[in-house]
């Protein structure tokens, strides 16, 4: 479980990128939190794995404090907690192999992490990861000889060896035409159903969120302004999440004849 | 007959810009510096007048080239490949740590960063046959000399070139690396270290042409190589002879360059 | 469920460290290095570590900087006669100025210079010619840059934009006057750059040209190394060190000034500059 106890996060320059959030996360909850660009989504997300530390406030994950957390004990935090990014953050020189094989860093020694020589099992861990989203077969072709819906995939991979509880996934269609955001959301749905893993998602697009979120979060100028069931978030919801009234870029599929969200 | 209307106000024509005074300044001041320079090495052109063709004389005497002075020269040449290549590989190597801890991309802290960066500075702060003459001074004549001298000057100019490259990668993988709950040497070893390979190699191929042609003249130091040859043909004043060493240093540095030119357009 | 595919070969990378591998260690036997003395090697080190630098002798600091500032005043002239140098050859050998065989031809000048190191160049030519002095060390040095320098310039120059040349030509103008008004304000910014970078090289050359009799602070210091006046030795090497870095600081900001001044903003040359392969370009 994940839980906000009136977090704050300032960046340098006064900005509030969080204030005062508090709010709870449940063991398996599919979540996608939606605000504007600047709102806080993704200072958010990076709360959570500590990426960006806390002004002031609390994180607690599965009952560690990550305010209080020492580095050591923040990458045995963080190794339970994939993470999926916008632009993939995929190292494009190396295989799609080598690239999900990052997921098991914090199990592998230091003498196998320097030479690349990984253990059998965790390569086995690896394939397996590859297979669930269905790319098994460009295990060895390098990353960047991928289109931008495969990487992404092998970014979920490279979360999904972690074997983690929690998964964290910052904008990840942002940068993918539509059908293949659906494949992506529709992954990330399968795995939390299938694999029970929390799945926090931050979108940018309304309609995917009606669509893939059970609960959906609000945020507006870092602080939480809506928090419900998808069905809940009509166009009203929106309006008030965003400030202003909702716009084409705000809808990933807009079709000539049919108003604007 | 009416007054013609008088003329509407035209805008003024702006003023010529002061010009900014730094630039002519700087050149006085480069002059002056040239003069005194010049005067403090008690340059004479009358001098070069008065001796240029003894110049030319030794370059004609250069230039006959004592070809059958090869067969003496290949030991020492090869001596020189046996210094440039181990220095290359070792510096080279260790100039790794060096690099990474010295780019803000990738170094530990401030702390070890600055204080990573001051060393580089010293260590490149001295020329190669510098080290060689300390080297022999301290060892002894001979190849080991060379080999640590050129190993300290490699060791400078990787570590500079690859910790400005580091300082250019795309950090994005960084981040999932360590999202990922990956250690410092884990993250820069899988995120950062793929991206610069091939900068690495090339760097470390340049760095093996310095050497061959630094450890040809770091032998007038006695540090080994062909140099110790040349020095002691350019004692005798065998200028046929140092014309054969200078054509062969040459041809080889050519050869090398030509051969590390391939190699980098197979690696890009 | 897709068939997991085959782990390529690795067959040639290894080879090729096998390869690496190989010629190391044929490298190593074959050098001749004396392995009970690199036992000792560690040791010996620090022991004239020590005796150099803990503590330098500080009396010797008047005579260091005196033959420092004559090693710099060496690379100044070099550096000098160079530029001017190289200034004429760069558009001689430029392609887009001289025609093809001209232009061939004074590549292939300025690729042999470059190929004879200033050592050689200064014990074979100039000490004959000049006698044995720092003279003889800024002509060296001034030969062997404008090998450099005149490739650079070159370069520069076939890589301007032909745009403002066309208008002067367009406009009637000769070939020194398009040259001088439309190639030279592009280029300059980044040549003078070019000449900076290669005096903070040539003052390391300086330094080392007093072995062959060039004066400067390498006679100095190879004299105290005969004598194995540690000491003095150590007091040497810290003022080359120390004067080297602030040579090299203060050119590097005037370098920075020159490519940002030229229009305000940084322009190619930048690049020259921060690019380490072109940095070791003006290395070489």
């Amino acid at each position: 479980m994940i839980r906000f106890e009136n977090a704050s996060v300032v960046y340098r320059g006064g900005v509030h990128a969080l204030r005062d959030l508090t709010l709870e996360i449940a063991d398996g909850e599919m979540l996608v939190i939606v605000g504007l660009s600047g709102a806080g989504k993704s200072t958010l997300i990076r709360v959570i794995n500590g990426l960006v530390p806390l002004a002031s406030g609390d994180v607690i994950v599965d009952g560690k404090s990550i305010a209080k957390a020492s580095s050591k004990e923040l990458r045995e935090i963080r190794s339970r907690i994939g993470m999926i990014f916008q632009t993939f953050n995929l190292v494009k020189r190396t295989s799609v192999l080598d690239n999900v094989m990052m997921g098991r860093l914090h199990t592998t020694p230091w003498y196998r992490s320097l030479t690349g020589r990984w253990r059998a099992d965790d390569i086995e861990i690896a394939m397996r990861s590859l297979e669930r989203v269905d790319i098994v077969e460009k295990a060895y072709v390098r990353a960047a000889n991928l289109s931008g819906g495969q990487q992404q995939r092998v970014g979920i991979a490279r979360a999904l060896a972690q074997e983690p509880s929690i998964l964290l996934a910052d904008e990840p269609v942002a940068s993918l035409d539509p059908p293949t955001s659906h494949v992506v959301m529709r992954d990330l749905q399968r795995i939390n159903r299938e694999l029970g893993i929390t799945t926090i998602v931050n979108l940018h697009f309304l309609d995917l969120a009606r669509v893939y979120a059970q609960r959906i979060v609000g945020l507006r100028g870092g602080e939480l302004v809506f928090d419900g069931p998808g069905s809940d978030a009509d166009e009203a919801v929106f309006r008030d999440i965003y400030g202003r009234s909702l716009t084409a870029d705000d809808v990933l599929e807009t079709s000539p004849a049919s108003p604007s969200l | 007959m009416t007054k013609p209307a008088p003329a509407a106000p035209t805008t003024r024509r702006p003023s010529k810009p002061r010009p900014s005074l730094l630039l002519p300044l700087g050149l006085v001041a480069g002059v002056i510096f040239t003069l005194w320079a010049a005067w403090t090495i008690h340059f004479d052109v009358a001098r070069i007048a008065a001796n240029w063709d003894r110049g030319i004389t030794i370059i004609g005497e250069v230039l006959d080239v004592d070809w059958s002075f090869f067969p003496r020269t290949v030991e020492p040449m090869i001596q020189t490949f046996q210094i440039a290549i181990i220095a290359a590989i070792v510096g080279c190597a260790v100039a790794l740590p060096f690099a990474f801890i010295a780019s803000r991309v990738t170094a530990f802290n401030r702390w070890s960063m600055t204080l990573d960066r001051w060393v580089l500075n010293v260590i490149r702060a001295l020329p190669d046959l510098l080290y060689a003459m300390i080297f022999v001074a301290a060892l002894s004549v001979g190849p080991t000399a060379g080999i640590l001298a050129l190993i300290f000057f490699n060791l400078g100019v990787m570590a500079k070139l690859l910790s400005e490259t580091v300082d250019a990668v795309d950090t994005g993988p960084m981040e999932a690396a360590q999202a990922a709950g990956a250690t410092h040497v884990q993250t820069v070893r899988s995120s950062v270290l793929p991206q610069v390979l091939p900068n690495y190699v090339s760097f470390a191929l340049y760095i093996f042409e310095l050497n061959i042609r630094a450890s040809t003249v770091i032998g007038l130091t006695g540090a080994g190589g062909i140099g110790v040859l040349l020095g002691a043909q350019l004692a005798r004043f065998n200028f046929p002879q140092i014309g054969m060493i200078i054509v062969e240093i040459f041809v080889v540095v050519l050869l090398i360059e030509l051969a590390s030119n391939a190699l980098r357009r197979r690696l890009v | 469920m897709t068939e997991r595919p085959q782990k390529p070969s690795a067959l040639q990378r290894n080879l090729l460290f096998v390869a690496v591998g190989a010629v190391f260690l044929w490298a190593v036997i074959g050098v001749g290095i004396r392995w009970d003395r690199l036992l000792n090697l560690p040791e010996r080190l620090l022991d004239i570590f020590g005796r150099m630098f803990l503590p330098p002798d500080w009396s010797f600091l008047p005579t260091a900087a005196e033959a420092m500032v004559e090693s710099l005043a060496m690379a100044w002239v070099g550096t000098i006669i160079g530029a001017a140098l190289s200034l004429p050859m760069g558009f001689l050998a430029a392609r887009n100025v001289s025609g093809g065989a001209l232009s061939t031809f004074a590549r292939m000048i300025l690729n042999a210079i470059r190929a004879v190191p200033e050592l050689i160049l200064a014990i074979v030519v100039f000490v004959p010619v000049a006698g044995l002095g720092p003279m003889a060390g800024a002509l060296a040095i001034g030969v062997h840059s404008i090998g450099t320098l005149g490739k650079l310039t070159s370069e520069a120059i076939e890589s301007i934009d032909p745009g403002p040349v066309e208008a002067a030509r367009a406009s009637g103008a000769g070939l020194v006057a398009q040259q001088r008004w439309s190639v030279l304000p592009q280029v300059l910014p980044e040549i003078a750059a070019f000449w900076l970078y290669r005096f903070e090289i040539n003052l390391r050359a300086a330094a080392v040209l007093g072995i062959v009799g060039a004066g400067g602070i390498g006679a100095l210091l190879a004299n105290t190394l005969t004598y194995r006046r540690w000491d003095s030795a150590g007091m040497t090497v810290l003022v080359v060190i120390v004067g080297t870095i602030i040579v090299d600081q203060i050119s590097g900001w005037v370098r920075r000034r020159i490519i940002e001044g030229s229009d305000g903003q940084p322009r190619a040359g930048d690049e020259a500059i921060a690019d380490p392969s072109r940095t070791a370009d003006v290395a070489s």
